[in-house]
């Protein structure tokens, strides 16, 4: 499929020297769902700046759906929609008044805008409010209100600057359903910006990143996960506290390909293995014939934190790491022990 | 004819805007209010003094004009904070990221500062023809003074426009507008004759915008008096400004989209 951006050794320098983005090259394919992820002052915003027009690059190559964004941006600004970091809208019009106000400005008109913006307004839940002014709405409504507006002229390329910053779950949540709707439904293609790793993880297909204005990684966000390494799997054993069965448990799992270290803990065997959900059957099918009873199973995966960390050896929001580790658990229930 | 269209629809909002906060349209109407109510009751024999004003003509005749264009010239100075909001709220980003016609972004203001001063001037008309005001030259001499006017505000909206886009603060720009409110408008003739002035005072009320505009629209207000050089001369001055100011809003907001 054609490429809709295409980026090549992007580089922007502010008045004062600061170089925001620094030799960043990437391309989007149609209809993906793309993400730069990175802390804050990483160089997303400016990036986006540059890609929608509202900022001159200072040297380097972009095209947007197959435009240039110096000489172009004028057929650039007709296919793309744009949702700032910061929830834009006129508070003293209404919800309706914001998003007939946008369409007009991308020249839509009569019945073709009346029914686009009375659709809209449902697809984000505002019809009920939609001649109250936006002034008078709430975080999560206005967010919506701004979302409906970026896409009130059916843009090809929807741009998201860091679309749930400042939002309640509830609200993130919603959001997250709308966007994953329309990539997969109207194959709109997404380019959205996050500092938040579970957002990436769960709406990107193909991510990019990013620090210092330099790309470190890129991937899908599996994949990026499974260069860091290990999953780790925790295994509880009925009898656990017998140190010898621990001990034999730890070599059938030693021999099994795919493992790449055991660790014998007071709480039972920690595996890390390179990819948890793939050997966890395994496991489990050699315990079974050696008659090793599992009292509990858990796993966690890296988190794309961890991958930001051995790319940069930092964490991007320290102060998240315990709400954002992404953890899956199943629990066994005991099975009747059986005769050796 | 897209140009127009946006020009039409930035218009319209800005209308909106401005009719949906009630309060700013109060505080513009109010100083002239004041002005006219109290100033024409309190220099009514003031202006009895041979010599001094024209004669045969009532204070609240001689200064209604003045307090016309006081009130254009108030209003316009608000305008720069429009512009401030919207660049300071992400707004104008938004607009920018659409095909909208930059320069219909700056027009749709502009033309809705012109009409909010015709607005203004209306009502400031109904109120002194009750306390007795009557234009000697009938509506189309009215239809005049709202075009001279409303050319005015324009180019007063380019000085506040441009202020608005170099300092990004609305508080800067009425701070600034207040303080030239007051000097520029009673170091002119909207409230009294230029002979009633100190010599200083004349010198720069003859060179005072203001003046040139103010005497425009009392020759078709007062008997007798109408004169195409001074409407000439009003516009010309006005359009020098209008020239220079508008022509500093453009190239700031240039730098501003670009």
């Amino acid at each position: 499929m054609a490429n809709i951006i295409d980026v090549t050794d992007l580089v922007e320098v502010y008045a004062d020297g600061t170089k925001a983005v620094d030799g960043v090259s990437f391309s989007v394919e149609e209809g993906q769902f793309f993400g730069f992820l990175g802390p804050n002052g990483a160089g997303k915003s400016t990036t986006i700046k540059v890609l929608t027009t509202l900022l001159k690059k200072t040297s380097g190559k972009a095209t947007v759906a197959g435009f240039d964004v110096d000489s172009q941006a004028e057929e650039i600004r007709k296919v793309i929609g744009v949702q700032s970091q910061e929830t834009v809208l006129d508070n003293d019009l209404t919800g309706r008044e914001n998003l007939v106000l946008q369409g007009q400005l991308q020249r839509m008109g009569g019945s073709e805008l009346k029914t686009r913006v009375d659709d809209l307004l449902s697809l984000v839940g505002l019809t009920d409010v939609a001649e109250r002014r936006a002034g008078h709405y709430s975080g999560g409504m206005r967010k919506r209100l701004d979302l409906a507006s970026a896409l009130v002229h059916r843009p090809k390329l929807l741009f998201l600057d860091e679309p749930t910053t400042g939002l309640d779950p509830q609200s993130r949540a919603a959001i997250w359903e709308y966007l994953a709707k329309l990539n997969k439904e109207q194959s709109m293609t997404i380019f959205l910006t996050t500092q938040y790793m579970e957002e990436a993880d769960r709406l990107c297909k193909q991510l990019y990143i990013i620090d210092h204005g330099k790309i470190v990684a890129n991937g899908s966000p599996s994949e990026l996960k499974s260069q860091v390494g290990a999953d780790s799997i925790k295994l509880s054993l009925q009898d656990g506290v017998a140190g010898e069965l621990n001990q034999k448990a730890k070599g059938i799992l030693e021999g099994m390909s795919g493992v790449n270290s055991v660790v014998v803990s007071d709480d039972g065997l920690t595996v890390y293995a390179r990819n948890a959900g793939l050997i966890i059957a395994d496991i489990v099918r050699a315990f079974d014939s050696n008659r090793i009873q599992l009292a509990g199973v858990s796993f966690s995966s890296p988190t794309l934190d961890d991958v930001f960390l051995q790319h940069t050896g930092r964490r991007i929001r320290p102060e998240e790491l315990n709400t954002k580790q992404s953890a899956t658990s199943m629990r066994f229930g005991a099975r009747r022990p059986t005769r050796q | 004819m897209t140009f127009i269209n946006d020009t039409q629809h930035l218009f319209v909002r800005a209308l909106k805007k401005l009719v949906r906060n009630p309060i700013l349209l109060f505080f513009s109407l109010f100083q002239p209010i004041i002005f006219l109510v109290l100033f024409t009751q309190l220099f009514t024999k003031f202006s009895q003094v041979p010599g001094l004003f024209p004669p045969g003509i009532t204070y609240l005749e001689y200064a209604t004009p003045g307090i016309l264009l006081q009130n254009g010239f108030s209003s316009a100075l608000q305008s720069g904070t429009s512009v401030v909001d919207d660049i300071n709220s992400g707004f104008l980003q938004k607009m920018l990221v659409t095909p909208v016609n930059r320069s219909a972004i700056l027009l749709g203001r502009l033309s809705s500062d012109a009409f909010r001063v015709i607005v203004q001037s209306l009502i400031i008309l109904v109120l002194a023809y009750i306390l007795g005001f009557s234009a000697a030259t009938g509506l189309a001499g009215i239809l005049v003074m709202l075009i001279v006017i409303a050319f005015f505000g324009l180019a007063w909206s380019g000085i506040s426009l441009a202020l608005g886009l170099r300092t990004r603060s609305a508080e800067t720009v009425f701070g600034i507008a207040g303080f030239l409110t007051f000097p520029l408008l009673f170091m002119s003739t909207a409230l009294v004759p230029v002979t009633a002035m100190p010599s200083w005072m004349q010198s720069v009320s003859n060179v005072n915008p203001i003046s040139y505009a103010v005497n425009a629209v009392r020759d078709l207000a007062i008997p007798h008096s109408f004169s195409l050089t001074a409407i000439a001369s009003a516009f010309g001055y006005i359009g020098v400004i209008a020239v220079l100011t508008l022509g500093a809003t453009l190239y700031l907001f240039r730098k501003v989209v670009s």
